[in-house]
């Protein structure tokens, strides 16, 4: 195995308990270098309790944490991972300078070291022009960056994310990722925890699905609509009257009136349609759609209201 | 790491003005108006006079003395309101009006058959809001000692006329028995005009002298011929008419009462300093736990989080934070006594080691008690609701609202449970007694022992930052 394919981080069988509440049931995981980890989970799944851990703000009752820095991170501070709250945890009466300062030096970097890191993040989350400016006067996007921005001065092998796009526009969300980007391709591996399902869908490699303080699901989408949902598309017929044909694939329902059919790829669809024209009464509707992590994330930890 | 955190806390203060204003400018401000109150009032020995309003009756030759008397004096401020009317409805209407004016401490009403003479009944109606009562006594004294004057020198009168008739009977019979007798000198005259005294009254509460108003010639008799002895006059007519008026009314050595404060003899208002310690500890107070809130809102954001999981660990942040509010307590005492110095001249140079000590030990155990109610608290509201009813109970209790010597001794004992009390006693022991800084050592012990008691604390509950809110 490649340092590459060795993971960073390794959670193994990890519980944590409050006051008798389980909170973690046993987490195992792996993070590895350049990946994009999308985490997410219901409100009091764990995820916030698991952070935590891995950060070393809680000890686990039992299992093990450990980090695996590469060599290309050596000589950094990067055995300490970098944490981007959820909220602006940021300092609004500093500057964007002051506070890239205050937070490099809590870091540990200092001197012409932290002067250089600040001038590369400063470009590398475009708020060079605004280094002057208070926090607080920034706009959403920029607060967001700099929240960003504010971990990354050690150069930390993990960060972990907490809703880092939450109330920002389309423009910053896509300045936000590809910093993301840069990150992972520099051999950074990034958790991020949201519940914006679809940036998860499309931007990261690996989706960790987590409930009741156990992870429930774990790989690529495919994988997770295969494994929870079976094949991921539908198709859905509506007729006027009840259809006195039977066609191959699709279930019925009792008065005939609506009929259902899964394919396992979008190539199948061509010849299901030339069926359905055949038929002496078309379809009054026809309706497809790929499941996507949304119904695979109801499909394994239900519809019912969380905290 | 620690002075990260300093650097920190004074870029925040730094960059945000409404929060210097708070912490500096405002402690002075209302410092400055509680000076200006108590230099010009109670604190700087000189008394307000009594503003007297007068409703007298129309002709009356006694209330027109009586007018007189009380213009004359210096403690008073007396204004005509007019003649006093004689129905009830109509009396009852001019007092409100007076009242309603706020303009006078005291009405004072005569009636329409007013007399000083010793068969007549004194009569005099002083109507007050009820908002000063030291002019009620004030006046209440002076109007008995008015009085009680009027009354001596009806007895003195009648005294001379009896002397005067005792003499001419005397007179008389020696015409008849004896040779002539030589009148003394002037003293036929002397009788005829008597003395008129006239008491002033100093502001302080007690008569400091008696005036008289003598005739020229007999001021200017010898004590020998005002006084002479009992036997040097010829005859008994002598023990009859030789009474002396001024003797009956300066008996004895004039009165001298004089009130010394050697503590505080070469302070122009050494009060002041209490007050600005007053003043500055209420204030350091809302300054610290305003400062110690800022945990909370780190807490909130996450930023607490961040720090948390950065090389600074939980007991350097606790100890960082603690050190400047620390340091901004002892500037905000600083900035607070080097005005009161500039402005009332508190001698803070000459009690600067009494003054660092007091700072010092008063800033860490406020410091100590903000971060400990920051720890207990969850939120910043429940820490500014909590903290301000507190705070406000210890500054009450503490002396820094009251002075502590007009509360009751249960009250003086109860002040001591509040850091208030102890860090006023100190100033006020190095301002105002001017006691050495060794007899400072009970509020050092007690200052630093609750500062370090509650640091403890804090450090043993600071566990929860770690657990999240």
């Amino acid at each position: 195995m490649t340092q590459e394919h060795q993971p960073i981080l390794t959670l193994q069988a990890v519980r944590k308990s409050y006051r008798g509440r389980a909170a973690l049931q046993g987490i195992s995981l792996q993070l590895f270098p350049g990946e994009l980890l999308g985490f997410f989970g219901p409100n009091g799944a764990g995820k916030t309790t698991m952070i935590r851990c891995i950060c070393g703000l809680l000890k686990p009752d039992e299992g093990s944490i450990s980090l695996r820095i590469p060599d290309s991170f050596r000589g950094s501070r990067a055995s300490r991972p970098g944490l981007v709250p959820q909220n602006l945890a940021v300092y609004p009466d500093l500057t964007v300078q002051q506070n890239l300062e205050v937070f490099g030096r809590l870091e540990g970097v200092r001197g012409a070291a932290l002067q250089q890191r600040i001038d590369e993040v400063l470009d590398w989350s475009a708020l060079r022009d605004r280094r002057r400016s208070l926090a607080r006067t920034l706009s959403g996007g920029m607060q967001r960056r700099l929240n960003i921005a504010c971990s990354v001065l050690h150069r930390p092998a993990v960060l972990l994310l907490d809703e880092p796009t939450v109330g920002v526009d389309p423009q910053s969300r896509e300045r936000i990722y590809a910093m993301m980007q840069e990150l992972t391709a520099a051999g950074t591996a990034v958790l991020l925890t949201t519940h914006q399902l679809e940036e998860v869908e499309t931007r990261c490699d690996r989706i960790v699905v987590m409930d009741h303080g156990q992870i429930v699901a774990d790989g690529r989408l495919p994988q997770l609509v295969a494994s929870s949902l079976g094949l991921p598309h539908r198709v859905e017929l509506s007729f006027q009257h009840a259809c006195t044909v039977e066609l191959r694939d699709f279930e019925f329902d009792e008065q005939r009136l609506t009929a259902v059919c899964r394919l396992a790829s979008m190539q199948q669809l061509p010849g299901v349609l030339e069926v359905l024209q055949r038929l002496p009464e078309p379809p009054q509707a026809i309706n497809v759609r790929s499941f996507g992590l949304q119904d695979v994330f109801l499909a394994l930890t239900g519809r019912s209201l969380r905290e | 790491m620690i002075l990260t955190f300093l650097r920190i806390a004074c870029l925040r203060l730094r960059n945000n003005p409404l929060e210097l204003l708070l912490v500096f400018v405002m402690p002075v401000l209302f410092f400055s108006i509680f000076a200006m109150i108590f230099s010009q009032g109670i604190a700087a020995g000189t008394e307000k006079p009594v503003r007297l309003g007068l409703l007298l009756p129309e002709g009356n030759v006694a209330a027109a003395e009586l007018q007189s008397e009380l213009r004359q004096n210096s403690s008073l401020i007396c204004t005509d309101l007019g003649v006093l009317p004689t129905e009830s409805e109509g009396r009852e209407r001019v007092i409100l009006e007076a009242q309603n004016s706020s303009r006078y401490d005291l009405l004072l009403l005569l009636p329409t058959d007013f007399s000083t003479a010793e068969e007549a009944r004194f009569q005099v109606r002083l109507v007050t809001d009820g908002q000063n009562a030291m002019a009620v006594a004030m006046v209440r004294a002076i109007l008995e000692e008015y009085y009680a004057v009027q009354r001596v020198e009806g007895v003195v009168e009648k005294l001379q006329d009896a002397a005067q008739a005792a003499a001419e009977v005397a007179a008389a019979a020696a015409e008849r028995a004896l040779p002539a007798v030589d009148d003394p000198e002037g003293q036929g005259s002397f009788f005829r005009d008597p003395v008129s005294p006239r008491r002033v009254f100093d502001g302080s509460g007690a008569p400091a002298s008696v005036e008289s108003e003598l005739s020229p010639v007999a001021a200017e008799q010898p004590a020998s011929v005002l006084d002479p002895p009992l036997d040097s006059a010829p005859g008994m007519s002598a023990d009859v008419v030789d009474v002396d008026t001024e003797n009956l009314l300066t008996a004895g050595p004039e009165p001298q009462i004089s009130v010394d404060n050697p503590q505080a003899a070469d302070q122009q208002n050494p009060r002041i300093a209490m007050y600005a310690a007053g003043i500055a500890v209420l204030f350091l107070l809302f300054a610290c736990t305003g400062h110690a809130a800022t945990m909370l809102e780190e807490a909130e954001s996450g930023t607490l989080d961040r720090i948390l999981v950065s090389e600074a660990g939980l007991l350097q942040i606790v100890a960082g934070k603690w050190l400047g509010i620390f340091l901004m307590g002892c500037l905000q005492l600083s900035v607070m006594f080097v005005f009161a110095e500039a402005v009332f001249r508190i001698h803070l140079w000459s009690h600067l080691d009494g003054f660092l000590v007091m700072a010092g030990c008063t800033s860490a155990a406020t410091a100590s008690f903000a971060m400990l109610m920051a720890t207990l608290c969850r939120t910043r509201s429940q820490l500014q609701g909590t903290a301000t009813v507190i705070i406000l109970s210890m500054s009450a209790m503490g002396g820094s609202m009251i002075p502590r010597f007009v509360m009751s001794d249960r009250m003086k004992e109860l002040g001591r449970w509040t850091f208030n009390a102890w860090a006023l006693d100190g100033f006020q022991k190095v301002f105002w007694f001017q006691s050495p800084i060794e007899s400072l050592r009970p509020e050092v012990t007690v200052l630093l022992g609750s500062s370090l008691v509650m640091s403890l604390a804090t450090l043993l509950l600071s566990g929860r930052w770690r657990r999240g809110l």
